[in-house]
């Protein structure tokens, strides 16, 4: 399943052109390896995610470094941020907030969840209630929240990186694929290479890596990357390329369903941020391909499917069977 | 099945407009209640697709089946077995499969059973406007093949339909090669066309009435090109059918009936004595008639045709046969020396023929020819009063004549006075014979129209005549036309002219050659279109084996077997060799945008060495593998793909210099290349 993330790797090395925007890259994913080896490219990836100014999930097995990845990213990009550790008691209230009467001044006064800050780390989304899961989904979706009547704006930028279990373990409610949607990627880890693990071995087990990394970006360095990608330019050649994808998600049997247009316009988003993280000012058919896998894998089901993961192959197939030239 | 499958729209209505394309031209000759059935599927199945209505129930098309073969039972013990009744069965069944088309596989069915279809119309006839009309069938049955499988979403009607002329003019080449070389193979098995409705034309007995018939059908009978020199006058027009000998006082025969030996005797080659028979002055006249199928073995030609193609038989009466039935159009050349006197001395058996009579009958009509001889001094001079008495009493030239009594010629000669050609060669004939000269009755066609187009003759139904020959002393056989007596015109200008008053003339064809011949442009369109049908026929219909067989010769030198097996081989071969090529190769991308053109160029040559870029590849991707397989053509691999990228996705400002300068590059590359490919 990651074969084709680990090939697309050593593209992009060789697609990158020096400049401010890549070299920044470069800087950030270098300090965020140093909490967690060997997987450049999902971080890559996930920075990507955020400059596209979408939330992001990471899906894994416990134990493969999601919470590490999250923690590590947030440091890095010098965020304020929280975490929420989602469990099935977990109450819609304990994340927005909730206003308690005040004796003193005798006032109900608005106490903020966790949720107002720039970086919400939601952990193990899928173990709450859908109900509470909703909470969290609708604030992702329209950076606000009403409390008690009363709307109230998230801070900006505001990103939300969730963790989950994959969904066939005991104790999770599996988010629906209007939720999932949300999401503008989806990331697995995956198990560590032979030299990552033998590094991890072979460190100070003691020292909290997480602890190590220093902020290297500016918030204002984020919000100016975020403006800048919308600029890149996609060439008509590209969008016939990028429809192509989209009609054939959508006119073959073995997709449950096609890809929405909410999806192809993250795909465009995403691919549109990465061709800026490689320092050029136009997209190209690697960007798409690379973002691929990350951008549609969850909003793509094939007919077949019963618990929702046969994403990938389906990504396998859009990317062998769509050509990039008609 | 999937219950819910939609038959697309335009590929419904495609098909719904082929079948009735199709049908026409069988419904055309099929009663009328069949084309009645067939609207009715039409309209039912437009209904079921607009949901007015409903598929017919397990019953409902249980019934229709057992009625289908109950009615196409009948019909056949009705017309019989043959061509006509099996058309029938295949026309209900085929407009039947209609309302029961529910899925793909069944529009298969009635497209298949359309391309049927019109290989049955070419069954009945092969002109050059039915060929057209077939040809615009298969169009629209094409057009729904491909409407059938294109989304709707996909395509217009329109594009379907420039789909299928093209794909119909790519097939065109291929239909002209197998025309030429494919081998004609005999029938397996012969179609037995409808006795009754299949015989045209004059037939070998007359009875009063029969020709009249025929002058009612502006069918063509055949078609007459002269060579070189003028055609003769058009009164000089007697096209020599059958010479009838045997009268029983109400129909003239070839030869009395029953006598199996007469019948063998007169199909029997009597060329041999030609000569002896025969005195001939002037020139001879060539000519070609091509005859239209009538399902009898005899021909028609000028008096006195000789033979030129060499499978004609003749008989002793100067009869022109041909070996076997007419069952398609024939062309065949004969020779005619028009000035001619034939058996100046009578032999006695011809002479017993042709005087003989019944024993008893028209005792008034025996009477006055005896009394008539008696009163001038020859038989020739008795001839010409006879005729005089056509044509000094009132006797009248119609179409419908009264009916006659027992004694027909009594009756005629003394009662009605109306008659067709054929009453007057027949009372002029019996009263020679009664008086003891011999004569005999002739049926054939008189006169024709001329085709200026293409300098030909067309002879019609219409035109069928009868007249007579009369033996006299000195001279041999005499033609006398008894008709021309009481209706000059009719020998002179033609039968048109003659009967253009006549209600009942052509009245049973709708273009006939008249109807329209006052309006000018109707009538140069009906000669043209003739003239196109005889060309064609000339051209394309006829062409059979024999002139296969020059064209090989003409193209190959001396026809060999091993040069038949070697071209056929060679022409497989060559149809597996581009087939082969086809597959090899892929279905190659054809991009409409010219920088992918070139791009694509570029992973052909690479595909040389064994590096093409696969479906999905993006073009970094591409480079980064050809550099790692070789990494010598870095550089070069770089240069372009950058320039690729540069004109695909950044979309520089001058995209034909950089274009140029990528075709510059891709040479390059190729030189490069050739010392690796080699």
């Amino acid at each position: 399943m990651f074969s084709l993330n680990l090939d697309k790797q050593q593209d992009t090395r060789t697609q990158l052109v020096e400049n401010q925007y890549s070299e920044m890259v470069q800087v950030t994913v270098a300090e965020v390896s140093k909490a967690l080896l060997g997987k450049e490219h999902q971080i890559r990836l996930s920075l990507c995610c955020l400059f596209s100014g979408g939330h992001l999930l990471l899906e894994d097995l416990p134990g493969m470094g999601k919470t590490t990845l999250s923690y590590a990213l947030a440091k890095a990009l010098g965020m304020q941020y929280n975490r929420i550790q989602f469990t099935s008691d977990l109450l819609p209230a304990d994340i927005l907030g909730i206003s308690i009467y005040d004796q003193s001044s005798g006032q109900f006064s608005f106490h903020p969840g966790p949720i107002f800050n720039q970086l919400v780390l939601a952990d193990e989304i899928n173990r709450t209630t859908p109900k509470t899961q909703s909470a969290l989904l609708e604030a992702m979706e329209e950076h606000q929240v009403t409390v008690e009547g009363e709307t109230r704006r998230l801070p900006d930028p505001f990103f939300v990186i969730a963790t989950q279990n994959p969904v066939n373990l005991a104790g999770t409610y599996p988010l629906p694929e209007s939720q999932l949607d949300r999401f503008l990627m989806r990331l697995r880890l995956g198990y560590p290479d032979q030299r990552a693990e033998r590094e991890l071995l072979e460190m100070d087990t003691e020292r909290d890596k997480v602890e190590s990394v220093q902020q290297c970006l500016q918030l204002q360095q984020v919000t100016d990357f975020r403006k800048r990608s919308a600029q890149v330019k996609a060439s008509s050649a590209l969008l016939d390329y990028v429809q192509r994808l989209i009609a054939f998600t959508r006119s073959h049997e073995e997709f449950h369903f096609g890809l929405s247009p909410r999806g192809s316009l993250a795909l465009m988003r995403a691919a549109k941020t990465w061709a800026l993280m490689c320092g050029r000012d136009h997209v190209v058919p690697e960007d798409v391909q690379t973002v691929l896998p990350a951008v549609v894998e969850h909003r793509l089901r094939a007919m077949s499917d019963e618990d929702g993961h046969t994403g990938a192959a389906l990504v396998q197939r859009l990317l062998s069977e769509v050509d990039i030239i008609d | 099945m999937d219950i819910s499958y939609q038959i697309p729209r335009a590929a419904l209505i495609w098909v719904l407009a082929a079948v009735v394309l199709v049908s026409i031209p069988q419904a055309a000759r099929m009663p009328l209640w069949i084309a009645i059935i067939g609207i009715t599927c039409v309209v039912w199945r437009v209904l079921i697709f607009l949901g007015k209505f409903d598929y017919p129930g397990r019953w409902l098309r249980t019934a229709v089946v057992i009625c289908t073969l109950i009615i196409t039972l009948t019909q056949m013990r009705n017309i019989g077995l043959g061509l006509d009744s099996a058309a029938a069965l295949l026309m209900l069944g085929f407009v039947f499969k209609l309302i029961e088309m529910r899925s793909k596989r069944d529009v298969y069915v009635v497209v298949s059973l359309c391309f049927v279809m019109c290989m049955v119309s070419f069954l009945y006839t092969q002109s050059a406007v039915i060929t057209l009309y077939i040809t615009s069938c298969v169009i629209a049955i094409l057009t729904s093949m491909i409407a059938l499988h294109r989304s709707q979403a996909e395509t217009s009607t329109r594009s379907n339909f420039w789909l299928a002329c093209k794909l119909g003019l790519q097939a065109l080449p291929l239909t002209v090669v197998l025309f030429l070389v494919f081998p004609r193979i005999a029938p397996l098995w012969s179609v037995p066309f409808q006795s009754n409705s299949g015989e045209t034309g004059v037939s070998n007995e007359m009875t009063p009435g029969d020709l009249a018939l025929l002058g009612r059908s502006s069918e063509l009978a055949f078609r007459v090109q002269f060579e070189g020199g003028p055609s003769p006058m058009h009164a000089a027009l007697y096209w020599r059918g059958l010479v009838l000998e045997h009268f029983d006082g109400e129909t003239w025969r070839r030869t009395r009936p029953g006598s199996a030996y007469a019948e063998a005797a007169q199909r029997a080659d009597f060329n041999l004595d030609w000569e002896d028979r025969v005195r001939t002055q002037g020139g001879p006249l060539n000519y070609n008639i091509i005859l239209e199928p009538t399902q009898q073995p005899w021909l028609f030609g000028l008096h006195l045709a000789q033979r030129q193609t060499s499978s004609l038989l003749q008989s002793r009466n100067f009869e022109i046969f041909n070996n076997g039935l007419v069952n398609k159009r024939l062309s065949y050349d004969l020779q005619s020396y028009t000035n001619n006197q034939t058996d100046l001395i009578l032999l006695d058996s011809a002479r017993r023929r042709a005087t003989q009579l019944p024993e008893e009958g028209n005792e008034a009509s025996r009477a006055f020819a005896a009394q008539l001889r008696q009163s001038v001094n020859s038989d020739r001079d008795y001839a010409f009063t006879v005729l005089g008495h056509f044509q000094q009493n009132p006797f009248f030239y119609t179409l419908n004549p009264p009916l006659l009594g027992d004694q027909r010629i009594d009756d005629f000669l003394f009662n009605t006075r109306n008659g067709f050609c054929e009453h007057y060669a027949s009372t002029f004939a019996f009263l020679m014979r009664a008086v003891g000269i011999p004569a005999r009755v002739v049926v054939g066609y008189h006169g024709g129209e001329y085709n200026r187009f293409e300098d030909y003759m067309m002879v019609y139904q219409y035109n069928a005549h009868a007249w007579t020959e009369v033996w006299l002393e000195g001279e041999g056989w005499v033609r006398f036309d008894p008709t021309a007596a009481v209706s000059p015109e009719r020998v002179e200008i033609g039968v048109e002219a003659a009967l253009s008053e006549d209600p009942s003339f052509m009245e049973e064809s709708f273009f006939g050659a008249n109807r329209f011949g006052g309006v000018g442009w109707m009538n140069t369109l009906r000669l043209r279109l003739d003239a196109l049908e005889y060309e064609w026929n000339r051209r394309v219909v006829s062409y059979d084996e024999t002139e296969q067989y020059d064209l090989f010769a003409r193209l190959f030198g001396q026809v060999t077997d091993q040069k038949i097996l070697l071209l056929l081989g060679g022409l497989a071969s060559a149809v597996v060799a581009v087939l082969a090529f086809i597959v090899i190769r892929g279905t190659p991308t054809k991009s409409s945008d010219p920088v992918n053109r070139v791009y694509a160029r570029l992973s052909r040559e690479l595909d040389k060495i064994g590096l093409p870029r696969q479906s999905g590849e993006g073009p970094y991707s591409y480079r980064d593998r050809v550099v790692a397989a070789r990494p010598e053509l870095k550089e070069p691999m770089g240069t372009l793909t950058e320039l690729y990228v540069e004109l695909s996705y950044r979309q520089y400002d001058e995209p034909a210099d950089k274009l140029r300068q990528f075709k510059k590059q891709l040479l390059q590359l190729r030189l490069r290349l050739s010392p690796l490919t080699r």
